[in-house]
Formats: C-alpha cells, sequence, structure tokens
C-alpha cells in the first residue's frame, strides 16, 4: 500500500514537473475582414487543443501558456472561410499573429435543409424558406412555432387564443383538407413528430425550448414535400436545432428575462347599473331576482400575470467533435385567474467524426417537463349578473361562493378558478442518432446514412372539484376526481443511400435511396371517481370515491416508406430534382393503404447563361423554378377501414329480464361501427411557377411564387344513403378542394457600414380556396357547419361547391338609415327575402363571406447601430371574416327575462353592448350583422437592446426591453380579430399585452 | 458456414417481412372475428338493437354516438318519435328555442329539420342493425364460427326478434316518411343505395314479416323483459292494421285489428293497473299494464332521452324538481288547453288521468317560450309508486310503455265502431268503462253504447294516451291533423289555423336526398 502511495506520489510530481518546465509563450493578434474592419467575436482556435478565444470588439486577441513550438492557429468567424495559421512559439515571449479572413465562398453558398439531406440554394427546385434565430420573433415565447408568426409568406399561424403556451394551427398555403388534419408536418433534426393535441398540456411542441432552435425551414410546394409523401400535403416545418461546433472554444450562454402581462381591451358587456337599467325597463318583473352588488366579473377573473425564463448553454468542441448542453427554465402565468404554463426542459447534442471524416455520428437528446395548470375560461364571466357577488361567505354548501346551485345556470367564475383544481404534466423526450459512413472508398461519391430515433411523451391530467363546488352539486354527486394518464411513443428507423458525383465539368448528380419505418403507439388510461367521502385529499383521493367509472384506450399505427431522389446539375445551368415515395399506412385496409407519391421539378438559372452577360449588370441572382407533384395526407383516425365492434360502457348498458331474485340484468351491449373498405389517402397535386432574384449585390433579393392546390380524394365524414352503412356518416374519400395563391417575399439590406446595418424583411401572400366538389351534392346545396354557442345545432357556415370552405351562410339584415340593423318581431321587416316567398326561413339565408384571410402579410425590421439593436415585426391579414358569437349569444333583452329554475326562482344573463346598438329582443343567431371584417394590422412585437463592449472572460452582455402585441388596428369590434382558423369568436382566452426585460451573457 | 448462411438468409427475410408489416389489429374495439368467437356476441349484439330505441352510444349518458348528423342528445329514438308524435299536436308544446324545434309546435317544419333528420336516420341506424345481425347469425355462419348448441337453439327467436325490430322500425318510417328507401340483409355494408318503396309496399311487407316470425317469437308474458314477445307483435299488429287504410291509400284491416287484440287479451297475460300513473313511475317495470317497454336505468342506462327527458323538460315554474326524483327542471314541456279541457276538471280529482300542475302556471299559451305559460304534465316521474326517488337523479330509472294494454282496449272498440265484423259493441262499451272506471275510481264516468262514436273515441285515446306518442298519427286517421282542426300555436299563430294536407308526411331530410339519388322528396316540401 505505502508503495502504491509512493508511486502515486512520484507520478504526480512527475506530471506537475512536466506541466511546469513546459516551454511557454504567448500569441496575440487581430482578425480583420477584407476591408481591415475588425471582426467582433472571432474564434481563435489553438488546433490540435480545446484551447481557444474570442477576439473582442477591435478584433484584438490573447493567447497565453501556448505550448513554445511551431503551432497552429485557426481563426473563424460566421460566414468568412476558417484560416489556418502556422506560428513559432518561444519560450516566455508574445509573438504576433494577425488574421485576415476572406468571406467563404462555401458559406456563401448556403445551404438549405431539405428532407433526407440538403442541397446548396442554388440547387434547390422546391420551394424552400429558411427562418433563422436572428429573424425569430421576440417576446415571452413558450411554443416554438410562435417564433415564426408572419415570417413565411403563405404560413398562417394562428394561435388559439391567449392562454399562455397555448398551441396554434398552422396554415401553410390554406388548408388542403376539411375532415383530415390541416396541419403541417413537423420534423425535428431528422425525427419526423407526433404533434396531437393531448390532455396534459396545451401544446404538444411546448417540450422544445425556443432558445435550442437554430432555425425553422418550412418547405411549401410538392418538390419539397412530396419525400415526406402521405404526410406532406399540408407542409413540412422542419426545426434544425443548435449543435456543437468542432474546433470552437467553449462558449457559455445565459439568457434571462422577467415578463409582465395584462389583457388588452375590455369584453363589452353591461355593468351592474346599466344592467339594473335594462332589467328595469325591459323585465320589471325581475328585479327581486338581482342581487345588491356592483361586479365586474372580468376584474375578479383577469389578473397582471408575471413570468420568468431562463436558458443556460455549454457548446463548443475539439478537433474532431462539437457538444452541446442547454438547460432552460421558464415559468409564465396567464392573464386568467389560475392558468399558468411551467417547463424545465435540457438538450445535449453530441457530434464526432472519425477515421478522416469517413464516419459521422451525430446525436440528440432533449426531454422537459411541462406542467399546465388550466383555467376555467372566461364564458361565464361573459354571462354571469353583475350585481351578484363573487363570494358569499354564508353559503357554506358551496364553499363560501355565491352559486344559484342549479345545472342551467352559469357557474360563478371565481369559484371555479379557486375551488376547482386542474392541472397536467408531461415529460417528453425525444433521441436520435445519426450515423453517416462514406463508401467512397468503394465507389467515389456513395456513402449511406442511418437515423434511429425515438419520442416519447408521457404525462397526466389531474381535475379535483370539491363536494362543494356547484358542478358537482347540481349534478347530485358530490365531488369529482378525475386522472387521465397517457403515453404516447413513436420510434423511427430511417436508411439511406447517398450518392453525389460530378461526372464531369459539366454534370453532377446527386442521388438518394431510402427506406423508413415509424410506428405510432397511443394508450390513455383513465380513471374518474364520483362521490367523495371527503375533500381532504384532493386529487390524490380516488379512493374515497364512491362511484367509478375507470377506462382505457389504445391506438396503433405504423408507417412504412421506401423513396428516392435524384438531382441533376447540369453545367450549373440547369437542376432537375424528382423525387417518388411509396408509402404503407395502417390506416387504410390492404387494397388501398400503398400509395405513390411522385414529383418533379426544374430550375433555370438564368444568369449562368452565357448570353446573359448584361443581365449580371442588373440581376445577382435570378432563378426560375417549376415544380408539380402529388403529396398525400393520412391523418384520420386509426382502424376507420375495418369493421369493428364497440362495446357499451357501464352507464350504456340495457336490462334485459331480471334475475332470481328480481333484480334487472343488464347486458353491456356490442355494436357495429361504421366503415369503408376502401378507404384511401387524399391526394393533392400542386403545381408552383417561382422566380428568385436579387439585386445590388445581392442586398435585396427575393421570390414570387404563384401556385395552385388541388386535393382530390377528400377524406370527409359525409351522409351515406341511409340504411347502406351502420350509421348515418362514414368518413370516406369525397370531394376535391383548391387552393390557389400568389406570394412574395423581399429581403432588403438598406444600410450597411461599421456602425449600422438595417436589414427588412417582408412578404405578403394571396390565398384563394374553393370548394369544387363534394361528393353528388350540387347546386344551392350543402353542408352546414360551424356550430355556434346558442341554441343546440345552430349552424352559421356552409361546405358548398364554388365556394370558400366554411364559408358564413346567414340572412342579410335589412339595416336602418343610421345603418344599425332593424330589429323587430316580424322577420319580414329584418331580413331579406331572398327568394320572395313572404316567409324567412333557411331558404333565405345566403353565402356572405368566409373566415380565411385574402391576403397575409409580414414585416421584420433589424436595425442595429453601435451596441443598440431595434427590431420589430409587423403582421397582418386582409379579408379575414369573423362571426361574432360573443355578441350574437349575448346582445338581446330576452337574457334578462330570466330562466326559471323551479322553487319560483331566477337568474338572470348579462347582455352584450351591442344591444344598445341593434335593440335586438330575441337572439338573431343568423344575421349578417354578427359576420364583421376582422382585416388587421399587428405590431407584433418591438424589442431594443443593448450590447456592453466584452470585457476580459466576458465576449458579450446584452440587456433588452420588448414590447409584445402593442398595437392592433382592426375594425372588429371584439376583443381581437384573430379567433383561430374557424372564425366563429367565441370567448377565448383573451391574448395579452407584454413586455419582457431581459439579458443575455456571453462568456 | 452453409448453416450460418442458412440463418442469416431466415434472418434477412424474417426483417424484410417486419419491415413491410402493416397489420395492425384494433385494441378498444374488436374485429368481427374476435368478437364472433365468444357466443355472447350474439345477446350483446341484440341487446343493442333494442337498446338503440333508448341510448344514443355507446357510453352512457354520451359518447361514441351512434348518428352523427346533428347533438348526440338530441339524437335519442324515443326522445325523437315522442317529439314528433306529440310537439306539433293539441298536447304538448315547448320552451326552447333550438334550431327547428318552435317548428315542430308551430307545423313549420322543412327538410333541413334537425329533428326530423334525427328520426329518419333513427329508423334506418335500426334497420342497419337489424339486417347486420341477420347477415352475422345465419346458420352457416353459426356453424362455420362453432357456436354452442344452446345458443344455435336460440338463434331462431332472436332472429325472429331482429326482425321484429325491424318491421317496428319500418312502421315508423312509413308512418312518419311515407314512401321510404328499402333494403333488407340481402344487401351488403357500403352497397349502392337502395331504391325508394311506396308506403304501401312497405306496408305489405312489415305485415308479411309479422306473420313469418309470429310462431318464432316467445310465448305472450314469457320474454324476459325488455324483449318482445308474441304480445308485442300482436300490438304492432293492431297499430298496423287499425292505420292500414292511411298507409294503404284505402284498404281496411278492421277485421284484422280487432283479431290482434283479442289474441293480446285472450292471452291473460296483461291486465290494466288499478292505478293509471303507476304505469309512468320509476317502479313501472312491475306494471301488469305494460306489453313491452324501452327500459332505463339511472345508473346503467343513462341518456339524455327517452324518460330522462320526459321527466326533467317538463319541471320549471314554482315546480319542485325533488318532487318527481330529479335534482332540476329543464323548463320546456308543457301542455296545450286543448287537452285540459277535455278532462272534467284540471285537478284530477275526477278522472285522475289529469295529471297537471297548474300552481303559477296559466292555462292559456301566449307565448310559446314562456314556461309558464301552458299547464305543465309530471306524467312521467322519477319515483316510485312508493314515493322513493330513483336511483339517480339526472337519470331516470323509469322505463317508457312503448305498448300498453290500455291502449288494446280503445283499438278494440274503435275498429268495431269502424267496421270490424269479429267484435261487438258491447264489450267495446265494457273495454271503455274498464278504462274509465279506473280513471274515476267509481262508474260516474261509464258510457253506454249510444255515447260511443268516433269523435268520443279520438278525445277518450287523449285522455288515455296523452304523452305517449300517438297522437300525431290518432290526428291523421282522424283527419284532424292538418286541413281540419285548429289548437294553440298550430300554423304559428296563438289561436291556430288549419295547415296544409302536405305536412301530414315529413320530408326526408335535405341530407339523405342529395345521397340517395333514388329518392323523391314527398310532396309538398
Amino acid at each position: 500500500m505505502k508503495n502504491i502511495l509512493r508511486l502515486v506520489v512520484a507520478f504526480a510530481a512527475a506530471l506537475l514537473l512536466v506541466q511546469q518546465g513546459y516551454a511557454q509563450g504567448t500569441v496575440q493578434g487581430q482578425a480583420i475582414d477584407e476591408n481591415g474592419e475588425a471582426l467582433i467575436g472571432a474564434t481563435i482556435l489553438l488546433v490540435g487543443s480545446s484551447r481557444g478565444t474570442a477576439t473582442d470588439f477591435d478584433g484584438n486577441y490573447v493567447l497565453e501558456n501556448i505550448p513554445a513550438g511551431e503551432q497552429q492557429l485557426r481563426a473563424s468567424y460566421t460566414g468568412y472561410g476558417d484560416l489556418t495559421k502556422t506560428i513559432t512559439v518561444k519560450d516566455g515571449e508574445t509573438v504576433t499573429l494577425d488574421f485576415q479572413l476572406g468571406e467563404d465562398a462555401e458559406v456563401l453558398e448556403e445551404v438549405v435543409v431539405i428532407g433526407y439531406g440538403s442541397v446548396r440554394k442554388e440547387d434547390a427546385t422546391g420551394v424552400v424558406a429558411k427562418i433563422d434565430d436572428k429573424n425569430f420573433n421576440r417576446g415571452a415565447i413558450v411554443s416554438p412555432e410562435q417564433l415564426l408568426t408572419g415570417k413565411v409568406a403563405g404560413v398562417q399561424i394562428a394561435p388559439g387564443d391567449g392562454s399562455p403556451g397555448g398551441g396554434s394551427a398552422i396554415r401553410i398555403r390554406g388548408g388542403t383538407s376539411i375532415n383530415a388534419s390541416n396541419e403541417p408536418l413537423f420534423v425535428i433534426d431528422g425525427m419526423p413528430i407526433d404533434n396531437e393535441g393531448f390532455a396534459g398540456g396545451r401544446n404538444p411542441l411546448n417540450f422544445l425550448n425556443p432558445s435550442d432552435i437554430e432555425s425553422f425551414t418550412v418547405l411549401k410546394d410538392a418538390s419539397a414535400t412530396a419525400i415526406y409523401g402521405s404526410r406532406g400535403a399540408n407542409g413540412v416545418i422542419i426545426i434544425t436545432t443548435k449543435k456543437g461546433q468542432a474546433g470552437s472554444r467553449p462558449r457559455v450562454n445565459y439568457d434571462g428575462y422577467y415578463t409582465v402581462n395584462e389583457i388588452r381591451g375590455e369584453p363589452a358587456m353591461l355593468d351592474a347599473d346599466n344592467f339594473r337599467d335594462v332589467v328595469t325597463f325591459f323585465a320589471p318583473s325581475r328585479l327581486n331576482a338581482l342581487g345588491n352588488n356592483n361586479t365586474n366579473w372580468f376584474d375578479e377573473m383577469l389578473r397582471q400575470a408575471q413570468g420568468q425564463n431562463h436558458s443556460l448553454s455549454v457548446s463548443g468542441g475539439g478537433q474532431d467533435f462539437g457538444y452541446r448542453i442547454s438547460a432552460g427554465y421558464q415559468q409564465l402565468e396567464g392573464i386568467i385567474l389560475g392558468s399558468e404554463t411551467e417547463r424545465a426542459s435540457f438538450s445535449l447534442n453530441y457530434n464526432h467524426r472519425f477515421f478522416d471524416d469517413k464516419l459521422k455520428i451525430n446525436t440528440n437528446l432533449r426531454g422537459a417537463r411541462t406542467r399546465d395548470v388550466f383555467d376555467p375560461g372566461l364564458g361565464a364571466a361573459w354571462d354571469f349578473d353583475p350585481t351578484q357577488p363573487a363570494l358569499d361567505p354564508d353559503n357554506e354548501a358551496f364553499g363560501g361562493f355565491f352559486s344559484y346551485g342549479n345545472s342551467l345556470a352559469p357557474r360563478n367564475p371565481v369559484s371555479a378558478a379557486e375551488q376547482r383544481i386542474d392541472q397536467g404534466q408531461s415529460f417528453r423526450t425525444i433521441g436520435n442518432m445519426e450515423v453517416e459512413y462514406s463508401l467512397g472508398d468503394i465507389v467515389e461519391g456513395l456513402s449511406v446514412k442511418t437515423n434511429l430515433g425515438f419520442d416519447v411523451n408521457q404525462g397526466d391530467r389531474n381535475t379535483f372539484e370539491p363536494t362543494t363546488y356547484t358542478n358537482t352539486q347540481v349534478a347530485n354527486f358530490n365531488g369529482l376526481v378525475k386522472i387521465e394518464n397517457y403515453t404516447r411513443t413513436n420510434y423511427l428507423f430511417d436508411a439511406y443511400l447517398n450518392y453525389d458525383k460530378s461526372l464531369n465539368d459539366r454534370n453532377n448528380l446527386k442521388l438518394t435511396l431510402g427506406y423508413s419505418y415509424q410506428d405510432f403507439y397511443e394508450q390513455y388510461p383513465l380513471f374518474e371517481g364520483q362521490n367523495l367521502s371527503t375533500d381532504q385529499f384532493g386529487i390524490n383521493g380516488p379512493a374515497q370515491a364512491e362511484d367509478v367509472f375507470p377506462s382505457n384506450s389504445v391506438f396503433e399505427n405504423r408507417l412504412i416508406s421506401f423513396w428516392g431522389r435524384a438531382i441533376y446539375n447540369f453545367d450549373e445551368r440547369y437542376v432537375l430534382t424528382a423525387t417518388l415515395r411509396r408509402d404503407g399506412s395502417t390506416r387504410f385496409g390492404p387494397e388501398s393503404r400503398w400509395g405513390l407519391f411522385p414529383s418533379a421539378a426544374v430550375a433555370w438559372r438564368v444568369l449562368q447563361e452565357d448570353w446573359a452577360g448584361s443581365l449580371n449588370n442588373i440581376f445577382s441572382d435570378l432563378k426560375l423554378r417549376v415544380s408539380y407533384g402529388i403529396t398525400g395526407n393520412q391523418d384520420i383516425g386509426d382502424y376507420r377501414y375495418l369493421p369493428q365492434y364497440a362495446f357499451s360502457d357501464q352507464r350504456a348498458r340495457y336490462q334485459i329480464g331480471t334475475d332470481a331474485d328480481g333484480n334487472p340484468i343488464f347486458v353491456n351491449t356490442a355494436r357495429p361501427n361504421a366503415y369503408d373498405p376502401g378507404l384511401q389517402w387524399e391526394e393533392t397535386a400542386s403545381l408552383n411557377v417561382g422566380l428568385e432574384f436579387g439585386f445590388a449585390n445581392g442586398r435585396i433579393n427575393g421570390a414570387l411564387e404563384y401556385y395552385t392546390q388541388n386535393t382530390d380524394q377528400l377524406l370527409f365524414e359525409v351522409n351515406v344513403p341511409a340504411g347502406t352503412n351502420l350509421s348515418d356518416r362514414v368518413l370516406t374519400n369525397i370531394g376535391e378542394l383548391q387552393n390557389q395563391g400568389v406570394e412574395l417575399t423581399l429581403n432588403a439590406n438598406l444600410l450597411k457600414t461599421s456602425d449600422m446595418s438595417w436589414d427588412l424583411t417582408g412578404n405578403i401572400a394571396y390565398n384563394r380556396n374553393e370548394v369544387l366538389g363534394l361528393s353528388n351534392i350540387a347546386g344551392d346545396a350543402g353542408i352546414l357547419r360551424g356550430g355556434i354557442a346558442g341554441g343546440v345545432g345552430n349552424n352559421v357556415q356552409i361546405l358548398r361547391v364554388g365556394q370558400a370552405v366554411d364559408a358564413f351562410y346567414v340572412y342579410e339584415h335589412i339595416l336602418n338609415d343610421d345603418g344599425t340593423p332593424v330589429s323587430d318581431e316580424d322577420d319580414l321587416m329584418m331580413y331579406v327575402d331572398q327568394n320572395g316567398d313572404g316567409q324567412i326561413n333557411e331558404l333565405d339565408r345566403r353565402i356572405f363571406q368566409n373566415p380565411a384571410p385574402d391576403i397575409l402579410y409580414g414585416l421584420t425590421s433589424n436595425f442595429q447601430f453601435k451596441g443598440f439593436d431595434l427590431a420589430m415585426t409587423i403582421r397582418g391579414a386582409v379579408g379575414n371574416y369573423v362571426y361574432n358569437n360573443n355578441a350574437s349569444n349575448r346582445g338581446y333583452y330576452q337574457r334578462v327575462q330570466g330562466v326559471n329554475i323551479g322553487n319560483d326562482q331566477f337568474f338572470l344573463n348579462n347582455v352584450h353592448e351591442s344591444v344598445l346598438e341593434t335593440q335586438f329582443v330575441a337572439p338573431q343567431y343568423f344575421s349578417d350583422y354578427y359576420v364583421e371584417d376582422a382585416s388587421f394590422m399587428r405590431l407584433d412585437n418591438v424589442t431594443l437592446g443593448y450590447t456592453l463592449l466584452p470585457k476580459r472572460a466576458i465576449s458579450s452582455l446584452r440587456f433588452y426591453v420588448t414590447g409584445q402585441n402593442l398595437l392592433v388596428f382592426t375594425k372588429y369590434s371584439g376583443l381581437d380579430p384573430e379567433v383561430g382558423v374557424g372564425g366563429i369568436d367565441n370567448a377565448p382566452f383573451p391574448r395579452p399585452i407584454g413586455f419582457i426585460f431581459g439579458a443575455s451573457l456571453g462568456l | 458456414m452453409k448453416k450460418i448462411i442458412n440463418i442469416g438468409l431466415i434472418a434477412v427475410l424474417a426483417m424484410m417481412s417486419a419491415c413491410t408489416d402493416l397489420d395492425v389489429q384494433p385494441r378498444n374495439d374488436l374485429t368481427p372475428d374476435v368478437f364472433f368467437s365468444d357466443d355472447a356476441a350474439y345477446e350483446r349484439f341484440l341487446t343493442r338493437i333494442y337498446a338503440g330505441l333508448a341510448v344514443t352510444g355507446q357510453q352512457g349518458p354520451a359518447g361514441n354516438a351512434d348518428i352523427k348528423s346533428l347533438d348526440e342528445g338530441f339524437s335519442s329514438y324515443l326522445r325523437q318519435c315522442w317529439q314528433l308524435q306529440e310537439l306539433p299536436t293539441d298536447e304538448a308544446i315547448i320552451a326552447w328555442n333550438d334550431d327547428g324545434l318552435p317548428d315542430l309546435v308551430t307545423q313549420g317544419w322543412s327538410s333541413t329539420n334537425q329533428f326530423v333528420r334525427a328520426m329518419y336516420y333513427r329508423v334506418f341506424f335500426q334497420v342497419s342493425l337489424a339486417n347486420e345481425f341477420l347477415r352475422e347469425s345465419t346458420p352457416e355462419k353459426l356453424d362455420a364460427r362453432g357456436v354452442s348448441k344452446e345458443v344455435v337453439d336460440q338463434m331462431a327467436t332472436y332472429r325472429a326478434e331482429a326482425r321484429f325490430m325491424r318491421a317496428l322500425s319500418y312502421w315508423h318510417g312509413i308512418d312518419f316518411f311515407g314512401d321510404i328507401p328499402f333494403y333488407t340483409e340481402d344487401q351488403v355494408i357500403g352497397s349502392t343505395a337502395p331504391t325508394q318503396l311506396s308506403r304501401r309496399e312497405v306496408f305489405n311487407f312489415i305485415v308479411n314479416e309479422l306473420n313469418e316470425i309470429e310462431s318464432d317469437m316467445l310465448e305472450a308474458g314469457t320474454a324476459p323483459y325488455g324483449r318482445a314477445d308474441k304480445g308485442a307483435l300482436w300490438m304492432l299488429q293492431a297499430k298496423l292494421y287499425l292505420n292500414g287504410e292511411v298507409y294503404t291509400g284505402g284498404e281496411t284491416y278492421w277485421n284484422e285489428a280487432v283479431e290482434a287484440c283479442n289474441k293480446i287479451i285472450e292471452s291473460g297475460a296483461y291486465t290494466l293497473m288499478d292505478e293509471y300513473h303507476h304505469n309512468f313511475l320509476a317502479d313501472n317495470d312491475r306494471s301488469t299494464e305494460i306489453i313491452w317497454s324501452v327500459n332505463f336505468d339511472g345508473d346503467a342506462t343513462q341518456t339524455f332521452g327517452g324518460t330522462t327527458y320526459l321527466v326533467h323538460a317538463a319541471i320549471g315554474g314554482a315546480m319542485n324538481a325533488e318532487d318527481y326524483g330529479v335534482n332540476n327542471g329543464w323548463g320546456g314541456l308543457r301542455t296545450l288547453p286543448s287537452l285540459v279541457d277535455r278532462f272534467p276538471d284540471e285537478t284530477g280529482n275526477i278522472d285522475e288521468r289529469a295529471i297537471f300542475f297548474t300552481e303559477g302556471q296559466t292555462k292559456a299559451v301566449e307565448a310559446i317560450n314562456e314556461f309558464t305559460n301552458g299547464y305543465t304534465v309530471p306524467k312521467y316521474q322519477n319515483v316510485t309508486s312508493e314515493g322513493v326517488a330513483g336511483s339517480d337523479p339526472t337519470f331516470a330509472d323509469t322505463d317508457y310503455p312503448m305498448f300498453r294494454f290500455g291502449e288494446v282496449h280503445l283499438t278494440y272498440a274503435e275498429a268495431v265502431l269502424r267496421g270490424a265484423s269479429n267484435g261487438d259493441l258491447g264489450t267495446a262499451v265494457a273495454y271503455i268503462n274498464a278504462l274509465r272506471q279506473r280513471a274515476y275510481n267509481n262508474d260516474a264516468g261509464n258510457i253506454s253504447e249510444a255515447d260511443l262514436n268516433l269523435d268520443f273515441i279520438l278525445d277518450e285515446r287523449s285522455r288515455e294516451l296523452y304523452w305517449e306518442g300517438v297522437r300525431r298519427t290518432d290526428l291523421i286517421r282522424f283527419g284532424q291533423f292538418t286541413e281540419n282542426g285548429t289548437w294553440a300555436w298550430k300554423g304559428n299563430v296563438q289561436e291556430g289555423r288549419t295547415t296544409s294536407p302536405h305536412l301530414n308526411l315529413y320530408p326526408i331530410p335535405a341530407e339523405e336526398l342529395l345521397a340517395n339519388d333514388n329518392l323523391e322528396q314527398n310532396q309538398g316540401y
């Protein structure tokens, strides 16, 4: 033992001696560009080690303790080529080594990510838009897709509401489907993910920390998306995350902010005094049903919401490897009482090159715990009588809250927020490993790549309602506890061969051939218990429940694909791309489960032509593209092609006979479900013609696109001839839909000096959709859609051939001279009798506008002056109409007549202020008065930042303040003109106005 | 070495087949192969056909809906059958403003009315279920599946009951809609659109079906509770024959109607209850008078249709919901003066069948949507005859008396009065008086042969059978539904007015006309 100890000491001493005795020197110098301007933050690395530094504001650097002898230093800077220089370092001396970096030809040849690979931007033949982090939206952003809002032409990201971390509906070039999903496919680092909503959280994408994202690439036309075959019809959004760079020194970045949010505007309901006046005038007999309070229910339910966010990352690399580790924490309150979202996340990237870069391995692992606390919504606050109090301390049966104690009456929203527990959490982990091996030794230009990945999302949602809660009281069970669990997994295996060969000076061929296997599995066990013996256990008290209702649902689907792509480049003038994918899906029957999705595209780089000489004086880039392809949509439920028997649950049994004791025997029944054995893919054929251009040395560039997309075999749940199937409606392939549009994107670098720069990016898109066919439904017939609040079964939209999807279908309201709608007991005085039959009925409804915007636009400005930066995003829409359901469902005087709840008790509902203009007595759900032009322009975010000069170890320190949702210009009378893609405004969670104060630190 | 290569080849082949394996089987529901491997399948399936009149989907009270064209709660077979039979008549009115509901009250419906649509699709959902059952229970299939002898022995009865249920729905189909699409188990799922048969042709089909299956049905009064037996079959025959003149456009079947009534009476399986009201309470499964019921249970059979609807919707105003065994009222259903005036007094003291709640309610109905206009009718209640509340305060235990013995008395009398040669007036009067004696608790209300005429029968049917889903058919048979007869809000005016005779039939829903080219809309729509 003693010997060993002695040995260790001796070894350590020897090591120290070596270290101390090692001859060392210092290297210093400056990094400049071609014009002699200093490069700030350039990386200077000692080759063969992980040691390095970054240049300061004057481009200077110092590297100490460099081993004496001949050493190689490498300088690198984004957008410039790496430069490696050799220098002899002498012991104890300082030597000077300057770097002048040239703009890197290879870097300038921007690479864009496409499905299963990447191409030079020049070679891209499809419509591919890349947005990187410098153009992301700023603000307190929970969901990654919101980084992209307003940034890409023809991409509508419609937030469902303003809840913290709420999901969005995303439409790329309009919706291609009606019953199947219209959401694009998300691919994170090569891994297509499951993006369906889930009970445990507000948005499945929230697991991804926005600060881990390097760029989004939106694939829009069939040439780009057909490689994803059956999932490409709605476009594809590829998310590339930040990675560690080989050969860069360790960098540490921290970003943190604090945010505060408030409601913008105020819902237009009557206050207590006005409400009393209306009741006095209109229903004096109900005055005794009023309370004595002046309650503003919105004030009771809304608050100033605060939040915080912290992100920390460390990245760097050695000669052959790169790494990046990050951790994040975000916690945001919503402005409605009780709402909150929280995320704790980590990510890990490691990449390594072996055997002279022949073998490349890249691994990603990321995970997050998200926790959402759900609010009861504002619905009841819109309805509740403002003369009633929120609290009623004597009312112990209802926990001290005011309550009508009746199932028809609105619930006290404050009690819903305070008494209920409704929260979910999810743990989601995504990991993948990409291995690429060059077979260049065997066949020049050949390589093989595999991608192995998994996506696991597990979590729960728990609801607890105490025995004193109105909901449970009126349903006559005492207390409720509900525990919903879910597991959603998908695993992926991709393997493909790449072949990249220049046949000669003028011919280059790239081939890719692959196979893909992806399996999705979902499971939803659920436990619900009613009638609790005590409230004391909260959500942990299922054992206290007298009545229990368990259930479980399991789904699985699988997608197996073979695909290939050829890119042929002739003389840098013509680029031809062809792709073919064969997809097999378990969602369709054996006869129709395999589908073929081809595409072809050609690009012509005009400036490369010999005769283009003079054009070169005007243009820096000119490329004409044409593409055509077929993509599919399979995003429907599972097993819809199979005959199946569904069993009844315990509450839908049926009594057949009695047992020996005279007790009823209940049978769990079985029902054959409707099905269409011939169900098949929805197919979208798209044509795109595009022109890319650049002027003034590329300082102004852009693209103009025209497209048309025809979706055929529309998957549609449609009425079948009665009796021919086992339900009235069956999901089947019927109908045809078209989207047509034009898009323009412009990027301008308006100003670029050493002190100042200004970049402006704008996009504008026009889209029109039309239903071309619906089964054998023709002429004026159609399918009513767009259910509203108010009555049961009232619809205000229609699908009709020749019209836009979900066009509003309403009566034409006759207006008074002052422009207000006529209010009269006789419908004939109020509405235009379109068919002149002397009565107003459904035949008098007509098409009036539709919810899809005609034009979407966005403008991003990035301005920088010395240490200051100012960024902002403006975006808007034109021609999107909204049905103001808040007003139509609440803007009539009958609401103060009250509802009789037995025992001579009444409750009254508050009235929407629009009644003061309309004077409607009864509801006019189908009046076109409520269909409003909701065109808008929104100042989405403005950020002002200041970056301090680097000092010592600190390479950057920036402070910033951001305003979110600062201004909205619109004629729409409701709270917010953006109400989701459906076009019906139904008291969503209001979108707050917010301010963020933050700081970023880089080491 | 060769062995290793072989193993390698097998492994590669195995991987290849795994690589393209797209057979993923459902786990929540069963494919037919799995389902029918259990002999209990046939009872589960047949029970679902019966349950089709009660539930709206496979989850109670709502969920996994059968019918998708409209709100599930509205899609209940019984609820719509009841509404279409009662709301346009002189017996009932409803306050709610749901799209198309006031139109049922005022006879102002059109082919897009969602309640008419619900009834239509319910009829054919039942027909589809029965057809599928008949396809899946053929001797060949049972043989191939190796079904046990016990089940095979019952199958003739099961199949007869499935055909009975199909006949029942086809009867509703022709009663509401006239000429309707027609198909049987001979067409397969997803087949081309069926053609339309005339009301008369479908009527003849039902008549033949009932005759064919009679011998396979269980004896009257012996079927397990909830299943139909010969008693139910005869009652359906009686109702069919009584209205045969309407359905065939002129041919009468009075003798057949009387014959069916006689079979029921002579079976001895049914007797009138002493207390009229006990037929409509939570323990009416003990009624000796109900020939066949649609069953509900507060715990096991939950739905927003059926008796849950009939109990809740009739409660509001000054009524105390707890008195009727439920937790609240829905403030919807009331009655019209025309029904109230048919009784000697509104208190029920003289004729106990007059079950009205009048406190805080006006007799006249000035506004359809004002619940306190019109007396309410707590005929259906979720309390037992002993006053005990049902098992659940939201969902009623009360079963719905689809066929009740009391109606047999009235049917016999009417058929005799209209010309049946196999009955006699004296018996008819005795049958009527049996009902009236029970109602009056003495013979003060008894009638003589001289009092018995068709007008009396129509009124007496209303007094005995009001709110039991027969009124529209009765009024049509007596020519009083549209072009004759007025009552409050008929024709959308408070005093009432006559309406166009095309309203004797409901329109075929617009959705169906679009889906099936073979169909012609009823005249006038």
